[in-house]
């Protein structure tokens, strides 16, 4: 018997509209994101200007649509990064295993054992804010959770008796690896990558929130939550609206990747 | 006489290393002759499987002497779930030891496929299943194929049929005596049940703790079995029947 799995339908769902969302923020906003309109200061929410203004007269949905869109690029790079990193890291020490294993993995228990935010804060402190900092400080932190999780994989199928056939029928072990063990992991690593994105939206918005992220100029939801919480009871609309996109998109994401694992835990 | 498939002389081989270092082959002897189907029957820990990695070349801790007729022996393993890729279509899992084997033309890797599956009893139907969608002795048939792509003559099998239920098991011997035949294929046949040996194999050699304890041909080891070993292997398989 199939039971509907509501996670991956519900998430689905979510995740494709506020892809759709942003998609349009990339073509289209209803104005300028900084344009200030003096008239607009501190406008609620009307026809006009569905998600209100804040205190510079700047259209928030306008605004939103923007940052959203900076806030998914960033965290598809810094997913981009750590898995592709982490992916070879895991793959190579899972199958190949032995003292360089030992090694790279206790790195990555090290890496690993502290926030990747307070790590990014201090590779950021020496390099200073930017989109691409943090891309490059973020990402190569989220390298370690990615190689642990490969790693279990690969650790697993090594044994497999359709890998050591493999191996006797002479295949290339590179080609092992990502041709006969890879697609094996596709669940797995999916799921892995949905909490990934997740947790990468999370520390660019905690980043930006303490001001060490993003450059004022290319705004992000974390910037917009940081640049209104002096107005958070007087101009609500301000950061309620950044918000609820930050937290929509996760909570879609999460879904999928909560439904996917129980859609493995189903086939298994 | 022609010059054996493989000749095993004096070999034993360890497994650990330093303190924990433990002998599992203790001075094994033995020749298969080419187009010869030998049986080594034991139980589990007595040696036989790590025999059949060393003909594969997977053992580094060897001494002795082993010399192996064919370049690339290849194996069939006893679990046709474990051994067949699940992320793969069957079509692909056969063409992949002629890619291995560097045969780079697609066309010509589906036609070698499609020539072999008639000598398994597959059809081409199967070609574009992946392994979760057949039975296990069809599955079977794909691991046989796979290992016989290439072009090898020495198999070792690795208790075959033990994971397939009885009717299956007579299937997949008869399918591998034919082979036999029509290749000229040589069986290294790896199993702990002597009534499975007897069925495919001419000549059948006994293993408890890492030796040979009896060899000789099935019809004498199975009428008169001069170790106790042995004695005690036949009329555990006997009750079994």
């Amino acid at each position: 018997m199939r039971q509907k799995n509501w996670y991956l339908t519900i998430g689905v769902i979510l995740t494709v509209c506020m892809l759709s969302f942003i998609a349009v923020g990339f073509f289209w906003t209803p104005f300028e994101p900084s344009a200030m309109d003096g008239g607009a200061r501190n406008a609620a929410p009307s026809a006009a200007h569905p998600f209100g203004c804040d205190a510079y007269g700047r259209d928030i949905l306008s605004r939103t649509l923007e940052g959203a869109g900076s806030t998914l690029a960033i965290a598809l790079a810094v997913l981009a990064v750590g898995a592709v990193c982490g992916l070879a890291v895991g793959a190579l020490c899972g199958y190949y295993g032995g003292p360089a294993d030992a090694l790279i993995m206790r790195l990555c228990d090290a890496v690993a054992a502290f926030p990747s935010v307070l790590l990014a804060l201090v590779v950021l402190a020496v390099t200073g804010p930017g989109k691409y900092n943090v891309i490059g400080a973020l990402g190569v932190l989220f390298i370690p959770s990615f190689a642990r999780l490969v790693r279990g994989e690969f650790l697993k199928y090594r044994e497999r008796d359709f890998v050591k056939s493999a191996r006797l029928m002479g295949v290339h072990s590179l080609r092992i690896m990502f041709v006969h063990i890879l697609p094996n992991t596709w669940p797995t690593l999916l799921s892995g990558l949905t909490i990934g994105f997740n947790n990468a939206v999370l520390a660019e918005a905690s980043m930006s929130y303490l001001g060490i992220g993003v450059r004022p100029t290319e705004p992000s939801l974390g910037y917009m939550l940081k640049d209104a919480q002096g107005v958070l009871f007087t101009l609500p609309w301000c950061t309620v609206f950044p918000g609820l996109v930050a937290i929509l998109l996760i909570l879609g994401v999460g879904l999928v990747g909560e439904g996917l694992r129980e859609r493995m835990g189903a086939a298994a | 006489m022609d010059k054996p498939m493989v000749r095993i002389g004096h070999l034993s081989s360890w497994y650990g290393r330093g303190r924990d270092r433990r002998q599992v082959l203790r001075d094994v002897s033995l020749t298969l002759a080419p187009g010869e189907a030998l049986g080594i029957v034991g139980e589990s820990g007595s040696g036989k499987s790590t025999l059949a990695k060393c003909v594969l070349g997977m053992v580094a801790d060897v001494s002795g002497t082993l010399e192996v007729g064919d370049p690339r022996p290849q194996m069939v393993f006893q679990d046709p779930y474990g051994s067949l890729n699940p992320a793969k279509t069957v079509g692909w899992i056969l063409e992949e030891p002629l890619r291995a084997a560097g045969v780079r033309d697609r066309a010509e890797r589906r036609r070698r496929v499609r020539e072999f599956l008639p000598l398994v009893g597959l059809e081409e139907g199967h070609l574009a299943r992946k392994p979760a969608q057949l039975s296990g002795g069809q599955r079977q048939r794909v691991a046989i194929a796979a290992a016989l792509i290439q072009g090898s003559r020495l198999i070792v099998l690795d208790e075959p049929v033990s994971a397939l239920d009885v009717t299956l098991q007579a299937q997949i011997l008869q399918l591998l005596a034919d082979l036999k035949e029509e290749l000229g294929l040589s069986y290294l046949f790896i199993s702990h049940d002597l009534a499975v040996v007897y069925q495919l194999c001419g000549r059948v050699a006994v293993m408890t703790g890492g030796e040979i304890v009896e060899e000789g041909d099935v019809d004498q080891i199975y009428d008169h079995p001069r170790h106790p070993y042995t004695k005690k292997l036949l009329a555990a398989s006997l009750a079994l029947d």
